[in-house]
């Protein structure tokens, strides 16, 4: 656990690699970034040393394409180098523009969607088989569960009652095209997911306290079954010109907006 | 066969607590036993095939040894970017049991007959495609696979179709089988079910030859290479569309000299146009042996 990760400090790190390697999912990050950092400071079992510990706990972000704000909170870790971040999506480097197994640290290869809930699903349901207690934490996005496995994976979760697994669903409430209301539809996704026996909560996914403690309560239940939490977030959170639009998702930063974003930033601190 | 393949398989999960057995509901009583020995080490994923293979690759980045099995239409067609981007992106250890390959089902129609599922699996790097021929292919494949700790692709084709070879066959990874010999003229290269068939064939040929190719990824090319060498004309038998098959793959390692006449017999990149029985479909896809003779006949005489 590291005491020090700061939001600010993260949507800074998402800007500087945005910017760095021109690239797009911005806001989809941002809308993230408070759930990560709760979760990096507060929860995750993990070993600096060695981020392959095989006791650790897993952090699998299925929505991959927010994947820089997971970078960010590696780079607060020291997981990653300030050379990282500026060389972001130069030739031959590491770090992709989507969560990718080979990369020590992420878990696994996400992007395309609807893959890392049931490795997740996986890799809880062997912590059970093995009879450790690693926790598995697993962020999906709001437009990710139109997809089917998502749903193949979480009825096998709550029928094998996999109560060491979270689900939490980045509820930004758009998707790549638009807004999910238009989209398909998903005002009840709570009782949705309840519905397949998990233990689920509906948040505010920018309250770090709250998050904190929904994440403590949820664990302290002791309940069998699996858990759940929709995180309502803003796409774009932290800087006026991106937030609750999907414009974000695809836009890339020039110098005067990067300047922009990073002054807004400094007037919160 | 099948009691090859789970004969093999209750030997290893016998020794090896991490080897798991998922299936997608199917199976019917081919695990009987299995469930009845190792309660522990069979999950019936339910009729959910894409999450079975992301749990797959989930239990087995944490050390167990799944073996992943569906009917070969399902497991790997339907599933085919789980298995590329969950398990074959990192290597791991997850083997695919495919069954009913070709016209298995063939009164079932298209959905559940599989002719696609050699040539979208060899293009995944990483996975090993292994297409037994008899039992004691089966029995050396599951061997190869298990101790191979990578993914591999086993297909399962019609497996009441007599046994080929008398003894063990220690095949490695990548060996053709050969089974016999041709006087210089007439090579059967064939894999899976069509091994049987293309040993009848032989006899209609005289002097013609036959090895039986277990492996198809990898694959032995300096043994094609002999085989095409040493022979004046080559015939490749699959119960698989003649794209991206065995016939691919001698076509593929030959292209770079022209060793051989080569001639490749499989599914005509076509689905079944109708019900009937295994040996119906079989004709109807110029699969049995009438039909191979006279393909064969033409072949040689439009090359004479």
């Amino acid at each position: 656990m590291n005491n020090s990760i700061n939001c600010l400090d993260l949507r800074k790190t998402v800007l500087d690699m945005a910017f760095n390697g021109s690239t797009v999912h911005i806001a989809c990050a941002f809308s993230i970034i408070e759930i990560l950092a709760v979760i990096y400071r507060s929860h995750l079992r993990y070993s600096f040393e060695d981020r392959e510990d095989p006791n650790r706990d897993y952090l699998i972000l299925s929505k991959g394409h927010g994947v820089m704000a997971q970078y960010a909170c590696m780079k607060e870790l020291g997981w990653l180098s300030s050379e990282d971040i500026k060389n972001y999506f130069s030739d031959g480097t590491l770090l992709k523009g989507l969560s990718d197994s080979r990369v020590p640290g992420l878990e696994v290869s996400s992007g395309s969607l609807g893959h890392g809930l049931s490795v997740a699903v996986g890799l809880a349901f062997a912590a059970k088989l093995n009879g450790t207690d690693q926790k598995t934490y697993v962020v999906v996005g709001d437009g990710e569960l139109n997809e089917g496995p998502i749903w193949e994976a979480i009825q096998f979760a709550g029928h094998h009652k996999l109560s060491n697994l979270m689900i939490i669903v980045d509820k930004n409430n758009f998707q790549a095209m638009g807004k999910t209301s238009e989209i398909i539809r998903q005002d009840n996704i709570q009782n949705q997911i309840k519905s397949f026996e998990f233990l689920v909560k509906t948040i505010n996914g920018h309250d770090e306290d709250l998050i904190n403690q929904t994440i403590v309560n949820l664990w302290d239940s002791k309940s069998e079954m699996p858990k759940g939490i929709v995180a309502e977030t803003l796409k774009g959170k932290g800087i006026s010109f991106m937030e609750d639009s999907n414009e974000w998702h695809y836009s890339r930063l020039n110098e005067k907006l990067y300047k922009k974003a990073l002054a807004e930033l400094e007037t919160l601190r | 066969m099948r009691e090859a393949l789970m004969q093999e398989l209750e030997r290893i999960a016998k020794n090896d607590s991490k080897v798991l057995l998922l299936t997608g509901d199917h199976g019917a009583t081919l695990f009987d036993k299995f469930r009845k020995s190792f309660p522990r080490q069979y999950i019936n994923m339910g009729i959910a095939e894409q999450n079975m293979v992301g749990v797959a690759a989930g239990l087995s980045r944490a050390g167990f040894k799944p073996f992943v099995y569906g009917l070969s239409a399902f497991i790997p067609i339907r599933v085919l970017e789980q298995i590329k981007i969950d398990v074959c992106h990192d290597n791991l250890p997850v083997i695919f049991l495919g069954d009913g390959a070709g016209f298995v089902y063939s009164h079932l129609g298209t959905s559940h007959q599989s002719t696609e599922d050699i040539a979208v699996t060899r293009v995944i790097p990483n996975l090993s495609v292994l297409s037994p021929a008899d039992k004691l292919e089966m029995s050396q494949s599951i061997k190869l696979s298990y101790s191979s700790n990578a993914p591999v692709y086993l297909r399962i084709g019609k497996s009441d179709a007599g046994n080929i070879h008398t003894k063990d066959v220690a095949f490695s990874m990548g060996d053709l089988i050969p089974i016999k010999k041709s006087n210089g003229d007439l090579h059967f290269i064939a894999t899976g079910s069509m091994v049987s068939l293309a040993q009848k064939l032989c006899k209609k040929f005289v002097g013609s030859g036959l090895s039986s190719a277990p492996s198809l990824k990898p694959i032995n090319s300096n043994q094609v290479i002999d085989i095409c060498k040493n022979n004046k004309r080559v015939v490749t038998i699959e119960e698989h569309s003649v794209y991206g098959g065995l016939g691919s793959i001698i076509a593929e390692i030959i292209s770079l000299e022209p060793l051989t006449k080569l001639h490749r017999i499989g599914v005509n990149d076509r689905f079944s146009e109708f019900c009937g029985s295994y040996n119906y479909l079989l004709r109807e896809h110029g699969l049995d042996l009438i039909s191979l003779e006279s393909n064969v006949l033409d072949f040689l005489d439009s090359d004479s």
